[in-house]
């Protein structure tokens, strides 16, 4: 049984290379080794232990997190996969700094999108990504204040990076508070000669936008399965296009060719509406095919034209002249005229 | 309970308006609990004494359990260098533990007029929010008119005030309200 399509198919995500220090091998978390549990912060491990837990015996490596000492318990096979990475070294320390110091006014604007690479930078950025967050919310607090929700994740991301910084540089967690601080906001009168930052970290693509409603019907009706069922879309495609382009045609012509059919009933204006319908006929003997957005032309602008179709009073204004004309050469189209001149009427009772 | 400790002379009203502004800003009782020396060898070659260093050598005061104590000193303060030079120092406090020291020796001499001792005071309580402020797991915000901004920054303006802004003071509650008494 099939499945519901992906979400968004044709935005598969990005392997990225991992950070610097990140743990792919659960080998290497030995008894007292210093790791940082993204989102958590510095945690020491305690050992490896097994338990059983619902029928299954399970490998789980315990840490203790070092800030107020919580137990952590992650499933030895899962440790890949939660982005534990080693402590920061000097070099990486010294990057973070001088990120921190370099000039930064370009802060992202679209709170969705700074919303999001800020918690994926936080996830997956290493001790950098936490100093892009820190460096760029607060760039952003200098030109407005933070909402609410940001204002949490800018206190999360610096509790991080100061314990981490902390640790790193073996001095205690005020120290390095104040050690940041001083490079994000230096006393007047204090410039950095700092060498350029190092690259910000690559984050894995997300998806942009959503597509228009009808691309988004297009890709839907892609992923159905008609091919598996011999059903090419692309000739269903070209069997409608005619009509389509016939639509497309009238759409041209717009409110007049519309106007005309509606009026043929009248028979004043049958004649005006002819050359329409005639092109229509000349677009079915081409047999074009119209590139498959014709269709969506044709299908946006169908409220387009009942619009037109809509005006009571355009229809009597234009022909009180063809009236005139015509009362004079024929008396026969004298009684066709009375029909159009109360239909106008009841549609504005209609509409009332 | 918050318990300030004078490690050089402060006078009396100094002191009784330090006290009210803790009490205000956290909420907790706060009182003076003496006078301690200064530990020997605490100043430095340049007159300056480390604060990292006086912190831990300063004489302990009987406390209970999250009790703070906040040592008020004279001396001008100094920090061991960082990666990109040493910040100014106006005080400095033990993140999340129970000890914090302020100085006076950065602040606006503090005269003899009314509004020269008023600014003194406030400036000094300010500092003093801000290291039980650390004591209590904040750090330094981003607002400038929080008394949780750092002390050296550009943005501070010439008469800081000596709240916190609604962040941290909600944080502070949040966790004064956990704490274990």
């Amino acid at each position: 049984m099939r499945g519901p399509p992906p979400r968004h198919p044709d935005e598969q995500r990005e392997q990225l290379p991992p950070v610097e220090g990140f743990i792919s091998d659960a080998a290497e978390l030995a008894e007292g080794v210093r790791v940082v549990y993204p989102n958590q912060g510095v945690c020491t491990v305690v050992g490896i232990e097994e338990k059983d837990i619902s029928g299954q015996k399970l490998q789980l490596v315990r840490m203790r997190r070092e800030e107020d000492g919580a137990a952590v318990l992650v499933p030895r096979n899962k440790v890949p996969a939660i982005g534990l990475r080693k402590v920061a070294t000097g070099g990486q320390i010294d990057g973070v700094f001088h990120y921190l110091a370099a000039q930064f006014d370009d802060p992202e604007l679209d709170w969705k999108v700074r919303h999001r690479d800020n918690a994926d930078r936080l996830i997956a950025g290493g001790v950098l990504g936490l100093a892009e967050v820190v460096k760029g919310l607060h760039t952003l607090s200098r030109l407005r204040p933070l909402p609410a929700k940001e204002r949490e994740q800018y206190d999360n991301a610096r509790h991080l990076l100061v314990h981490e910084v902390a640790v790193s540089l073996g001095v205690s967690p005020g120290l390095a508070e104040d050690y940041i601080d001083y490079v994000l906001m230096p006393p007047p009168g204090v410039t950095f000669d700092v060498p350029p930052p190092p690259a910000p970290v690559l984050l894995p693509p997300r998806p942009r936008r959503r597509k228009p409603a009808a691309e988004e019907e297009e890709n839907v009706l892609g992923d159905l399965g008609l091919g598996e069922l011999g059903i090419d879309l692309d000739l269903v495609a070209e069997a409608e296009a005619p009509e389509a382009a016939g639509e497309g045609a009238t759409e041209g012509e717009g409110a007049e060719a519309k106007e005309g059919g509606e009026e043929a009933e009248g028979g004043a204006e049958a004649v005006a509406a002819a050359p329409p319908a005639d092109d229509d006929a000349e677009a079915d003997e081409d047999e074009v095919p119209p590139p498959p957005r014709a269709e969506k032309k044709a299908t946006k602008a169908k409220p387009e034209k009942k619009a037109p179709a809509a005006k009571p009073k355009k229809a009597p204004a234009e022909k009180k002249p063809a009236k005139a004309e015509k009362a004079e050469k024929a008396a026969e189209k004298k009684p066709a005229k009375k029909p159009a001149a109360k239909a106008a009427p009841k549609r504005g009772g209609k509409k009332k | 309970m918050i318990r300030v400790v004078t490690l050089d002379e402060l006078d009396p009203a100094d002191l009784a308006f330090l006290t009210r502004s803790l009490y205000r800003a956290f909420g907790l009782g706060t009182e003076y609990a003496g006078d301690r020396p200064m530990p020997d060898g605490a100043e430095g070659k340049d007159g300056r004494v480390d604060a990292v260093a006086l912190l831990r050598d300063a004489a302990p005061v009987r406390t209970f359990a999250d009790d703070k104590v906040l040592y008020v000193a004279s001396a001008p303060l100094s920090l061991p260098p960082g990666p990109l030079g040493e910040p100014p120092c106006w005080g400095f406090a033990e993140f999340g533990k129970e000890r914090a020291l302020v100085s006076t020796a950065r602040l606006a001499a503090r005269g003899a007029s009314e509004s020269s001792i008023e600014a003194f005071q406030r400036r000094l309580a300010r500092e003093a929010v801000h290291a039980i402020g650390h004591l209590w797991d904040l750090h330094h915000c981003v607002d400038a008119r929080c008394a949780m901004h750092p002390s050296w920054s550009p943005h501070l303006p010439a008469s800081p005030e000596m709240d916190l802004c609604p962040f941290c003071r909600d944080k502070s509650e949040r966790k004064i309200r956990l704490a274990k008494t």
